[in-house]
């Protein structure tokens, strides 16, 4: 989160409209999800890593860490796809072990890398988005599509309170451990469960606090902000047709 | 003259609790005043201006801000924190936008400023509290004293003639606390009363020109500093005699 966090706000392209990222990301996904050759993911995959990497400078080193974190979930669902189990023997090559059958087919073997291609891409699209766009441009650009204002409010307060109640848990974590709370296996778990009730309590006493100073400053019902100042760039409407264009005719191509 | 903020006879007790919090506190603060509020954990000064801002309804007493009676109702308590701004100890319990600029413009949209006028007021609130080089930083990209001084710009952009602080010199160190002093004495030089409650007895004596005694929910004295550091009473209860300072 932290590494994701520090180039949303220091890349080149922090001050463009969020409407703008969020347009090409969109774009990028809604073709993915609904062209069905591989190509377009890998496609989609090169298109976002060279706007991320060439037009808001974000380090390939960056781009590669977010994607490769996503990594395990996506090959975790693969495996349910391409490999079929069963207790009766399978047509086509499989491996037995014990009482199971496991084997694959050329069908389920395309599924799969269908589905790879698909998730990748998608993956990618939204790597490029939350790397170039911090979260508070996103909610700004909610707010603007006129997404409920209690939902707004929860999103912006959720943002914050994760940074403070980051900063209470290392905090607690760090006396406990001064005092060797996690010295040995069980005496680490009581001493998470201890730190887990304690940063309720701390919340809750905060969320009190937070309470009464929004209302010293007059609260009155929604959390009232000024909207962000943001500049747009000509580029991206160009970046978003050539986008569009590329994708389908891979698309296209057979 | 009409006192600009009047608390008066304040009683006050925390529901669930067997000792009151305040029992019969009274203060007046006239304007341009830089006065610190002394007295020990406990001594009710939290709970004192917790009511001067209407956040806590006194059982009995009242509270008048420029010689007009605090009315609980939601217009009479914006009018009252429109004059009356309080700034909380732990700069974490205020900032809630994840974006400085936004956080300031929470109180002046409350007020019902327009954006020109409330972008206006962000500005100069935040160039009073040197913190506009921050305000497109996000806000957990601050340092404790960089928190604190963005608390107090948001209170500062509602322009009000009272500015109440809880304790925000402490942990602070000595350049740092120097820099909020300065911002305070800007303040007073504007026309701004500014009441610093503290256990900071350097502070108290070099910068306050009054200083508040509270002790067991009342407000003892209100005295010149130097007549405060001088009574043998006074000086056990702000705990001058307690360590090397004074």
């Amino acid at each position: 989160m932290h590494i994701i966090d520090r180039y949303a706000y220091s890349n080149a392209i922090r001050g463009v409209d969020p409407a703008q990222k969020g347009g090409l990301a969109l774009i990028a996904m809604l073709l993915c999800l609904a062209l069905e050759q591989p190509a377009v993911g890998l496609l989609t995959l090169g298109w976002m890593f060279a706007l991320a990497t060439l037009w808001a400078r974000v380090p390939a080193r960056a781009f590669g860490r977010a994607l490769l974190a996503e990594g395990p979930f996506l090959l975790l669902s693969l495996v349910g796809v391409a490999l079929s189990v069963s207790l009766a023997p399978l047509a086509g090559p499989a491996l037995r072990l014990g009482p199971f059958w496991i084997g694959s087919s050329p069908e389920s073997l395309f599924l799969a890398t269908r589905l790879f291609t698909r998730a990748l891409g998608c993956a990618a699209a939204l790597n490029f988005l939350i790397l170039t766009t911090p979260l508070l441009d996103l909610i700004e650009l909610l707010r603007r599509l006129r997404v409920p204002e209690t939902l707004i409010d929860l999103m912006s307060l959720t943002y914050r309170a994760i940074a403070v109640l980051l900063e209470s848990l290392q905090r607690m974590a760090t006396a406990q451990d001064a005092r060797l709370g996690y010295a040995g296996p069980w005496r680490a778990l009581r001493s998470a469960g201890l730190l887990g009730s304690q940063l309720f309590l701390d919340a809750y006493r905060r969320s009190q606090r937070l309470q009464m100073a929004l209302e010293s400053r007059g609260l009155a019902g929604s959390l009232r902000v000024l909207p962000l100042a943001y500049r747009r760039d000509r580029r991206a409407r160009w970046f978003g047709a050539a986008l569009a264009a590329s994708l389908l005719l891979a698309g296209a191509w057979r | 003259m009409t006192a600009l903020l009047e608390l008066e006879q304040l009683h006050y007790r925390f529901p669930g609790s067997a000792e009151p919090a305040l029992r019969g506190a009274s203060l007046r603060l006239e304007t341009g005043q830089r006065v610190a509020l002394l007295g020990r954990n406990g001594a009710g000064k939290s709970t004192l201006l917790l009511h001067a801002n209407g956040l806590l309804r006194p059982s009995s007493g009242q509270v008048r801000v420029a010689g007009a009676p605090l009315v609980y109702t939601r217009r009479g308590l914006l009018a009252a924190r429109r004059q009356v701004g309080l700034v909380f100890q732990n700069p974490d319990d205020q900032l809630f936008s994840a974006s400085v600029a936004q956080d300031i413009s929470f109180g002046p949209l409350n007020l019902g400023l327009d954006l020109a006028e409330a972008r206006r007021r962000v500005a100069e609130a935040a160039a009073l509290c040197e913190v506009d080089d921050l305000l497109d930083r996000p806000t957990h990209a601050l340092s404790g004293g960089q928190k604190l001084r963005v608390a107090l710009a948001g209170v500062l952009a509602m322009a009000p003639r009272v500015i109440l602080a809880d304790e925000v010199t402490s942990g602070l160190d000595p350049w740092m606390r120097r820099q909020v002093v300065a911002i305070f004495n800007r303040l007073v030089a504007q026309g701004v009363t500014v009441l610093l409650a503290t256990h900071d007895l350097h502070v108290a004596r070099r910068w306050a020109d009054r200083v508040a005694v509270m002790d067991a929910g009342q407000v003892v004295a209100v005295a010149p500093s130097a007549e405060v550091f001088r009574d043998g009473e006074l000086r056990r209860l702000i705990g001058a005699d307690a360590c090397m300072e004074g």
